[in-house]
């Protein structure tokens, strides 16, 4: 099945929980016909899609409206084409998981599992005992139909609570963070079993959840919220490596954000740029906030991209980027904890002989890679934890925190660099209007 | 494993279900409806009717009997004041009576400490009139009193028609309120907070002052309220230990009916029902913005009763104890003992003779006179229909309160009504209404007594109903209904296989609270019952109370037979989901 949901902003009295809040009217009021936009979004067939971010950013809102237990205060959500408004949630064919299981405790295991199959036939010409003993046998546990659930351990429940959502069949399972109540190893080990048996059955699935480790780790395409508003729809791969706004750089997974004034611009051939050489795979562009054009939109022109020079508080840094960019712009950008190169361990390492290690053939001299542009910050170290197979450090450079990840732990003043081509441009600013500045 | 799509068949029928019968549908409005017709005709109807007389005379709409209400100097002192300050003396010696009571169960751990804070809910079911002979034979001139007085050379006292006899009667149904809900605020008391308080310098003293004290204020000042609503309008207690020359605004009103000076009695009653609604509702307002803390406090631990060193402290506080032990005895214990010693007993002997009388006046009595047979077979009657109506009512009330929509709150106030305006009102509104009939379109329709009295029990009921369901169903995960609806359940669908079965331990209590009630009704009974054809077991009690005290407490002792089965099964299903209704 196919879900879209178009424009749809839903308000609490002059609260507003998704969609633009009207700025500049502090009231927030809600008015049908006004142009504040909503959220519009599409799942394709057979897609596990994942709505991830904070808490209050609208990603549960948005899953509720979908099965019908709250209308949108304007917009629609479609199923196939078909608008649901007005449609109770019965009337829907969508299995709903939540975090807290909420299986009937009144009831057994197995009569949990075939309280849908009163409204509907089994699927696929089963009786209803050889369906839940399916669904059962899918959750991996084929024994359990006889007992309470409240005899069932925490992820033993959450398994019931699905193979109930799966048992009449739906059209659409949505998965209102289903894995937050359980311990770390056991929402690992669950998420994989989610996702096989999704993509067994091949059904639509909404999943929200908070934990952006596991939006990348079990969706075809994560939509990341923020504040009741889309910031970027995109595969996994792509949300990580090129953020689209300050907010999904910072919000999935480590990063270190700068902004700086362009000094520079000049076109160089694209195979001089790792964008279109080596690990990076073909991906689609960027899209941009609140815009879900779905995925495989146009490619950009991957023929051309810019060596821009960067001015970050007095430092010149060398970026590489698709995006044209003006020749007094500023610009936004960020590089991974694990991108950035430690050059001088400083006192607490064994003579920088773990710098080699993270990036070969790098000229120490020059801070140039592989021959291209690199730049080295001085910076103090702040703060560090140890991870195991890591440390994740904290460091002080110009007034900024940076982040950096290394196999030995640091301290004192280091050196850190990082490579042109390893920068992630998320916004270019043009300030040629006046007063901008 | 393959699991294959959903075939046409199931397609076709969840379409169906979406079109959804209107029925079904919209089942929870139908029923909502029928019972707001059930409730105007019971309740809104007659409380009506008493208000109308009290303004209109002769078809005339006139101000006057109001006026006289309001400018007699004999009403306003005799009577409303002398109303008022009984129940402010009885709120001051309920609050001193429960408090310890509240510090006992909820600081100390002995034998039976669960038992005895069940017990606490007892009073709710016990008959007031029963309770009213217990302590006529405790205080009586032949009474237990004055029997240990007697005996130890002493001289008698005369208890019986004194203000202090009111009092203590009150306590010993009041007290035992406060000290439920003050206990229950106790424990909600976080003893991380004392802990911190300590750790932070404070003695246990003033702890106890900064952190505890300020979380029982709002339970007592909740116990305190409801005890001045529920003495301001006590009826029986007054009658039986009062009798006319201490009057409360209720037995006036009662002694204005049974001289049929029917506009006198619908003017102090509208008075009457003014005061309590006024005060309900500011019970109700100060109560809503208590609610709601406490939740998931980790409660301080239990000292026991018998410490294991012996310091001043230590011994002040059992002796303390052990003195209050006492009073509770002495209030709460002697006169039920009382009752049931006098009912066996007649000259210092043992003997059944007073239910040998109950016996033989079922045999040989007059039809005019009150026989105890009929008396028990129409108060199990009664308390049958009152659990057919009170309890599908108080249901569907619990539903709707608990359920979100525009106009909520006044649907609270208007069914949680009856809670406020006494028996006695609503018996004398049914009385001239539907007894005496009401003209429909040149008809004119009339109920029997037996209805009528029904009616009455009914109304009384249902909001226990309502009381011991709605915070249950409001405590249900909203999750649960949801994930039924998303498996194809309509919204009637899931109330029937979801809710219903997951609260039915509060309906059942609630039922037993309804019968209890039903069972031991005076206020409205005593103005319906007719003659000599449907009078109950309490109706019979008072009209035996006047003259033989022996048979009165003999039916006292069946009345607090059934009585107590029916604590039973509220104590065995009420407290099932760690919940009391809002009692």
């Amino acid at each position: 099945m196919r879900l879209s949901i178009e424009n749809v902003r839903k308000a609490y009295g002059d609260t507003v929980a998704l969609g633009e809040s009207g700025d500049g009217d502090p009231g927030g009021r809600v008015d049908e016909g006004s142009d504040l936009g909503g959220v519009t979004l599409d799942v394709d067939h057979g897609e596990f899609f994942t709505l991830v971010g904070p808490s209050g950013c609208g990603k549960t809102t948005t899953l509720r409206l979908v099965a019908g237990f709250d209308a949108p205060t304007a917009g629609t959500v479609r199923f196939d084409g078909r608008r649901m408004d007005g449609v109770p949630p019965e009337g829907r064919n969508v299995g709903v998981v939540f975090q807290n299981y909420a299986l009937f405790p009144h009831l057994s295991v197995a009569e949990n599992v075939a309280y849908g199959l009163r409204f509907a036939d089994p699927p696929g010409g089963e009786t209803r005992e050889e369906r839940v003993g399916s669904l059962l046998d899918l959750v991996d546990l084929p024994d359990a139909g006889g007992r309470d659930p409240a005899e069932l351990s925490g992820g033993q429940r959450q398994r019931v609570a699905l193979a109930r959502a799966l048992a009449p069949g739906p059209d659409l399972l949505l998965l209102d963070e289903p894995m937050s109540a359980l311990d770390a190893r056991l929402r690992e080990r669950l998420r994989l079993q989610i996702k096989e048996i999704q993509s067994e059955l091949g059904v639509t699935t909404l999943y929200v959840t908070h934990d952006q480790e596991e939006a990348l780790a079990v969706s075809d395409r994560v939509a990341v919220m923020s504040a009741g508003a889309i910031e970027q729809v995109g595969v996994p791969r792509e949300i990580y490596r090129r953020p689209a706004t300050r907010f999904v750089a910072a919000f999935v997974g480590d990063n270190n954000v700068f902004e700086g004034t362009v000094r520079s611009v000049r076109t160089v051939g694209d195979d001089d740029g790792r964008d279109a050489a080596g690990d990076a795979s073909p991906e689609s562009p960027v899209e941009t906030k609140g815009v879900g054009s779905g995925r495989g939109g146009a490619r950009g022109d991957g023929t051309r991209a810019y060596a821009v020079t960067v001015d970050v508080d007095g430092t010149a840094v060398p970026l590489r980027t698709r995006e044209s960019v003006p020749p007094d712009g500023r610009v936004t950008f960020c590089v991974r904890p694990e991108r950035m190169t430690v050059l001088d361990a400083g006192d607490g390492g064994d003579g920088g002989s773990g710098v080699d290690a993270v990036r070969p053939g790098r000229d120490e001299r020059t801070g140039r890679v592989d021959g291209h542009d690199a730049v080295t910050l001085d910076a103090t170290v702040s703060n560090a934890e140890f991870l195991g197979d890591s440390t994740r450090t904290y460091l002080r450079w110009n007034g900024r925190e940076l982040t950096v990840r290394s196999p030995d732990p640091l301290s004192g003043d280091v050196q850190v660099g990082f490579d042109g081509v390893d920068a992630h441009v998320i916004d270019v600013e043009s300030r040629s209007e006046p007063g901008s500045e | 494993m393959r699991v294959d799509p959903p075939d046409p068949v199931a397609r076709v029928r969840r379409r169906a279900s979406e079109t959804g019968s209107w029925v079904e549908r919209h089942a929870l409005t139908l029923v909502a409806a029928v019972t707001a017709a059930v409730l105007v005709v019971m309740f809104y109807f007659p409380v009506g009717t008493v208000l109308v007389e009290a303004v209109v005379v002769d078809g005339r709409v006139t101000a006057a009997p109001l006026v006289d209400v309001l400018t007699s100097e004999f009403y306003l002192v005799d009577i409303f004041w002398f109303t008022a300050y009984q129940a402010l003396l009885s709120t001051v010696a309920s609050v001193a009576l429960g408090l310890p009571g509240a510090w006992v169960l909820a600081r100390f751990d002995f034998p039976g400490r669960e038992t005895l804070r069940s017990l606490t809910i007892l009073p709710f079911v016990m008959p007031s009139i029963m309770v009213a002979i217990g302590f006529v034979a405790t205080f009586g001139r032949n009474g237990t009193l004055n029997a240990v007085l007697g005996a130890a050379g002493l001289p008698r006292v005369e208890l019986l028609f004194t203000l202090p006899a009111i009092v203590i009667a009150h306590a010993f149904y009041n007290a035992p309120l406060v000290a439920r809900v003050t206990t229950a605020a106790w424990e909600s008391v976080d003893a991380s907070a004392i802990e911190t308080a300590r750790s932070l310098g404070a003695s246990p003293t003033r702890a106890f002052v900064d952190v505890v004290v300020p979380q029982l204020l709002p339970a007592i000042a909740i116990g305190a309220t409801l005890t001045f609503v529920f003495t301001f309008a006590s009826f029986p207690i007054v009658l039986a230990l009062g009798g006319f020359q201490l009057a409360t605004v209720e037995v006036f009103v009662y002694s204005r009916i049974q001289n049929l000076a029917y506009a006198e009695a619908a003017a102090l009653a509208a008075v009457e029902t003014v005061i309590s609604l006024g005060l309900t509702y500011l019970y109700l307002r100060y109560e809503g913005r208590q609610r709601g803390d406490g939740q998931g406090a980790r409660p301080q631990p239990r000292r026991s009763v018998w410490p294991a060193s012996w310091g001043l402290r230590e011994a002040a506080a059992r002796v303390a104890i052990g003195g209050y032990a006492v009073v509770v005895l002495a209030v709460f214990v002697v006169p039920i003992a009382s009752m049931v010693l006098t009912s066996l007993t007649a000259g210092g002997e043992f003997t059944l003779d007073h239910y040998r009388f109950l016996l033989e006046r079922q045999r040989t009595g007059a039809s005019y006179q009150v026989r105890p047979l009929p008396a028990i077979r129409n108060s199990l009657l009664f308390g049958g229909g009152t659990l057919l109506v009170a309890v599908p009512m108080g249901v569907v009330l619990a539903v709707l309160t608990t359920r979100r929509f525009r106009g909520r709150a006044a649907v609270d106030a208007l069914t949680m009504a009856p809670l406020a305006v006494s028996g006695l009102v609503v018996g004398l509104g049914l009385l001239r209404g539907l007894v005496f009939g009401v003209e429909v379109f040149g008809t004119r329709l009339r109920v029997t007594g037996g209805l009528a009295i029904v009616a009455a029990h009914a109304v009384g009921a249902y909001p226990f109903v309502t009381r011991s369901v709605a915070p249950l169903l409001g405590n249900l995960d909203s999750r649960l209904v949801e994930s039924a609806r998303s498996l194809g359940a309509t919204r009637a669908r899931a109330l029937l296989d979801i809710e219903l079965p997951l609260v039915a331990a509060g309906v059942v209590a609630g039922a037993a609270f309804a019968f209890a009630i039903s069972i031991g009704e005076f206020d409205s009974t005593v103005v319906l019952a007719e003659g000599s054809t449907s009078y109950t077991m309490p109706v019979a009690l008072e009209r035996y109370l006047g003259r033989r005290l022996g048979p009165a407490t003999a039916m006292g002792c069946v009345l607090l037979a059934v009585t107590s089965l029916s604590f039973v099964v509220i104590e065995r299903f009420g407290d099932r989901y760690g919940g009391q209704g809002g009692f």
